[in-house]
């Protein structure tokens, strides 16, 4: 999350009525940054990942796992620390391993039991720098460990399993139900204290005029009462207006019910952030990393357990997007009475004509992305999404200062949301050389892509694009994987001038199935049949940088006809395994092979040859199934669990096993057969 | 021959499809480029139409040198790999490396490389062969059935330290030597090899041996993929041969008017890489490969 500033933060009415001004600023502030830094040129590759954490404290005595409510101590301490290694009052590392490496950030995140940690200054494309990628995500690690307190482990889980139990899950201990977030599971403390947070949370609540809803689907196992009834669910609570909410019936039958902002944003994610040499390459890296996002988000599946309860689901995506869905009724074109909605259930009526709001909006502000902006000769019209909302009046701004349709549109779109948090002493003067009112808008949408200016503040820094869908892994080693897979991939994008072009609508419904359990190997997902780009007819070179395909139609069809193909012929259903590692009748090359394909490309030494390709081999097994993924690993070990009753309940006892299976996994890495083999490095052969 | 466009290939094993490939494609693209600009052209062989002839060079296809890199030389790492072809003399390699080197500068408008990396025929790295068990029995690492007597490597070396000596190339390479053959090797050099690369089916297995020797003479092991016989004659044949996948430069029997009659026989092929530096693209990459054709053709 960005930077924390302090102020008197405004409440939601309040706050909705100054919603018009913060808009029309965060446009004049994005086109004044538009306007100084479009033309910035030849900014070198950088790219940083974020790794977060929950923090659990374990309790072997009473054989329980709790959530440490101690972020603001250990950032403390943690910034303290900083300060000295910065001063040089104190050595950085008991080792020798990360000198000459800047000691990495840490950053508070919306839940107060996360922590999130970041390299302490990006990383380049030279080889050796990814290396050191995994090594550094030990070192913070460790660090952040080292700052803890001996009972308490940094844990890469995305969510911790009994959150929002009924028992003692956090500490130190907070009875449920405060005034910001209104849970009947979870305590307003359970957010991070700074105002910024509890205020988001309320005022995506008062917006969307009840609590957020999540319910997910249980995972049925034999001993699963059928119909299955959130047994945690409390029907008799009158301390907020919102506890009628499940008496309106907001929990659903055969689903896990939540209603607070902390299960969503509570969830750990490996997000990787971009910079493009130029405005231009960065919208293209952002078209054609957008098809990948849910391929990712399933390969990385980590979140089977939901409140105690096995789920029917395995990432954690839908869950932080209903936690944070601030839409009205109307919006979500749900009937509206006159008379209060406790009447009766509302249900779907998109004819019924708009009272309070301006649009009908299909999806929520974390979502997958709805807009592609490369002004690329491949885009076709057909690809862009038929229900996209637009601000038209923003649209018109931008457009008038001279944005060209596509970028103008993806803001304006994005600009249809309010702002949450507005601080009262921001809105006394337009500062056009700031970012504020932009990013209050900008980085309240949670989109699976995000395209970011360069801040105004600094020249140094360039056009990023951020990839926001994958899960958290358990240990360092696949999160290095992870993220070093998705930086060569742009860099073969580049090179090879790959096109994943596909419509968004199938986008946004990859994304959907990404969510099924074991979605990895059970499902299918719409992907671009040919990755590759025509070759061009080429009066004047016989090299340059445009590329070729290897199947057989680039290089003995016809000339290509100037009417293109239809859209539904460009793309298929295909496996993850063969989107990965390629077809078996060739027909598509497969992610891995172009990645390894660049690699022969450039000049690699042969340790790092070796260390990436493990990290390949990780990749090619989970998509061939030869690994497991997170998800599962984590389904066997609870279903094998002595404490399982195959009743779809995670109990005490089977989270504090699982928490200090994966903190002995995080050491271990699953070497010589030891906890998390399976996921990480399969049988000895 | 010229081959530009990378193209990626399906298997990772060592191969020379992607060489193939792009040559052929390439043919493809200049025949089919002309004859939809010109298809009534019944000139004769066709061929005619779209190679170039230069003195005694024939280009396949023709060629005028491209744009060049759109940004300047700086930002660039060059890197060109000459592959001599076995069964070539290596008297002939001075020649042919001012030939292959001249070609790449000619194509990416520049007037030097940062690394030429040249690969002998018949000198084939074996992990396993590198041990130093091996070393201690005496018995040969580097087996090749062509091997290249020593001294005619070391010949092809000084035209290398020549065209280093005169700016036109930063730093050598070599390609599959291990650790004997380079400890043998660089006494024998004015200017060292900073690197050697080599191909690795398992990258776990690189000899200790070769990893502490080329650590200690400041060599770089680098990594390739490239087949070491990269253009056999039957290949080069294939490709350039009247058959519905040639090019129809050479003619289809004995007594055809249709290309060119006698033997052919490739001498080298080059491959060139531009890489932006700070960014990791590849921007620019091809081959051009050399083959002497006709009835007189030296063996």
């Amino acid at each position: 999350m960005g930077l924390l500033a302090l102020g008197t933060a405004l409440d939601w009415p309040e706050a909705q009525k100054r919603a018009d001004q913060v808009r029309k600023w965060g446009i004049e502030q994005l086109l004044a940054n538009w306007h100084r830094a479009k033309g910035k040129e030849r900014n070198a590759l950088l790219w940083g990942d974020e790794v977060e954490y929950l923090v659990v404290a374990v309790d072997d005595e009473a054989k329980k796992a709790r959530l440490s409510l101690a972020q603001a101590e250990i950032l403390k301490s943690l910034a303290e620390d900083e300060a000295s290694w910065k001063t040089g009052t104190r050595p950085q590392s008991p080792s020798n391993e990360h000198d000459g490496e800047e000691p990495p950030h840490f950053h508070p995140e919306f839940g107060r039991f996360m922590l999130e940690a970041t390299p302490g200054k990006p990383w380049g494309i030279d080889f050796k720098d990814l290396l050191k990628v995994e090594s550094n995500m030990k070192w913070r690690r460790e660090v952040a460990r080292a700052h803890m307190a001996p009972n308490e482990h940094p844990i890469t889980l995305t969510t911790f399993p009994r959150l929002g139990t009924k028992d003692d899950y956090i500490q130190p201990y907070y009875p449920p139900s405060g005034p910001a977030l209104r849970s009947q599971f979870v305590p307003d403390e359970i957010a991070n204290p700074h105002i910024r947070f509890p205020t988001l949370a309320a005022n995506i609540r008062s917006r969307r005029g009840r609590k957020v809803e999540l319910n997910v689907p249980v995972y049925k196992d034999t001993n699963t009462p059928s119909p299955f009834k959130d047994p945690t669910v409390n029907y008799d609570l009158h301390l907020w207006p919102e506890d009628d909410d499940v008496r309106n019936g907001a929990a659903k039958d055969d689903h896990v019910y939540m209603d607070a902002m902390a299960f969503g944003m509570g969830s750990c994610c490996l997000q990787i952030t971009f910079q493009a040499k130029n405005i231009t390459e960065g919208r293209k890296l952002y078209d054609q990393l957008s098809p990948l996002g849910p391929i990712l988000l399933a390969l990385t599946a980590a979140t089977p357990i939901y409140k105690g309860f096995l789920v029917d689901t395995d990432v954690r995506w839908n869950q932080i997007s209903g936690a944070v869905d601030d839409r009205t009724r109307e919006e979500l074109g749900e009937f509206v009475r006159d008379s209060p909605v406790s009447l009766g259930m509302p249900f779907a009526n998109p004819s019924q004509p708009l009272k309070n709001n301006r649009w009908r909006i299909p999806k929520s502000r974390y979502a997958s992305n709805s807009t592609y902006i490369s002004q690329d000769a491949r885009l076709r019209k057909e690809y862009l999404d038929p229900d996209l909302i637009i601000d038209e009046d923003i649209k018109k701004r931008l457009m008038e200062d001279g944005m060209d349709d596509l970028l103008a549109t993806h803001f304006a779109h994005l600009f249809i949301r309010d702002p949450l948090v507005i601080f009262s002493e921001d809105l006394e003067e337009l500062d056009l050389n700031k970012a504020d009112h932009f990013e209050n808008l900008q980085s309240t949408n949670w989109q699976h892509m995000r395209f970011k200016p360069p801040p105004p503040d600094k020249d140094d820094i360039g056009w990023r694009v951020e990839f926001r869908s994958m899960e958290i892994q358990m240990t360092d080693f696949e999160n290095a994987a992870f993220s070093i897979f998705i930086v060569l991939v742009t860099r073969a994008i580049l090179t090879y001038d790959l096109n994943f072009y596909i419509p968004i609508p199938r986008t946004t419904e990859n994304m959907e199935t990404a969510h099924a359990r074991n979605a990895i190997h059970d499902r299918k997902f719409y992907f671009r049949k040919d990755p590759f780009s025509p070759r061009r007819p080429n009066h004047h070179s016989s090299s340059g940088s445009n590329l070729s395909s290897t199947t057989s139609s680039a290089a003995n069809s016809p000339p290509p006809s100037p009417t293109l193909a239809p859209v539904e012929s460009e793309y298929e259903l295909m496996a993850i395994a063969d989107i990965i590692n390629g077809s078996a009748d060739g027909s598509f090359p497969g992610l891995i092979p172009i990645v390894e394909s660049y690699l022969d490309s450039v000049n690699v030494d042969v340790e790092t040859r070796c260390s990436l390709a493990s990290y390949l081999d990780l990749i090619r097994k989970r998509a061939n199934g030869t690994l497991w993924t997170g998800a599962k690993w984590i389904r066997e070990f609870v279903a094998s669990h002595p404490d399982y009753k195959q009743d779809s309940v995670v109990s005490e006892q089977i989270c504090y096993d699982l928490v200090k299976a994966v903190d002995e996994m995080s050491v271990n890495e699953g070497r010589n057969g030891t906890v998390g083999w399976e996921l990480l490095k399969g049988k000895a052969s | 021959m010229l081959g530009g466009h990378p193209v990626i290939r399906q298997l990772t094993e060592k191969s020379n499809v992607e060489l193939i490939n792009s040559l052929r494609a390439n043919i493809q693209a200049a025949q089919q480029q002309h004859a939809e600009e010109d298809p009534k052209t019944q000139q004769q062989p066709r061929y005619l139409t779209w190679t170039k002839q230069q003195d005694d060079t024939l280009y396949i296809p023709s060629t005028d040198f491209g744009y060049g890199l759109s940004e300047e030389r700086s930002a660039y790492d060059i890197t060109v790999k000459l592959f001599y072809l076995p069964g070539i003399p290596a008297s002939r390699r001075c020649a042919h490396t001012r030939e292959a080197i001249d070609l790449v500068l000619k194509e990416l408008h520049v007037d030097s490389i940062d690394l030429l990396i040249v690969s002998f025929p018949g000198i084939l790295f074996d992990a396993d062969d590198d041990s130093e068990v091996e070393d201690e029995e005496g018995g040969s690492s580097d087996t090749g059935s062509e091997e290249d007597d020593f001294d005619s490597l070391l010949q092809t070396w000084r035209t290398l330290e020549g065209l280093h000596e005169q700016g036109m190339i930063a730093q050598l390479g070599v390609a599959e030597f291990g650790s004997e053959r380079l400890a043998r090797f660089l006494p024998h050099t004015k200017v060292k090899p900073s690197v050697d690369q080599i191909n690795l089916k398992d990258c776990c297995v690189v000899p200790k041996s070769l990893i502490l020797y080329a650590k200690q003479e400041r060599i770089q092991l680098l990594t390739h993929n490239d087949c070491n016989d990269i253009l056999p004659v039957g290949t080069t044949r294939e490709l350039l041969g009247p058959g519905a996948r040639g090019a129809g430069i050479l003619a289809s029997a004995p007594d055809a008017d249709d290309g060119i009659q006698g033997d052919v026989a490739p001498q080298w092929v080059v491959k060139y890489t531009a890489v932006v530096k700070d960014r990791g693209v590849v921007e620019n990459k091809g081959y051009f490969a050399l083959a002497d054709v006709g009835s007189c053709v030296k063996p």
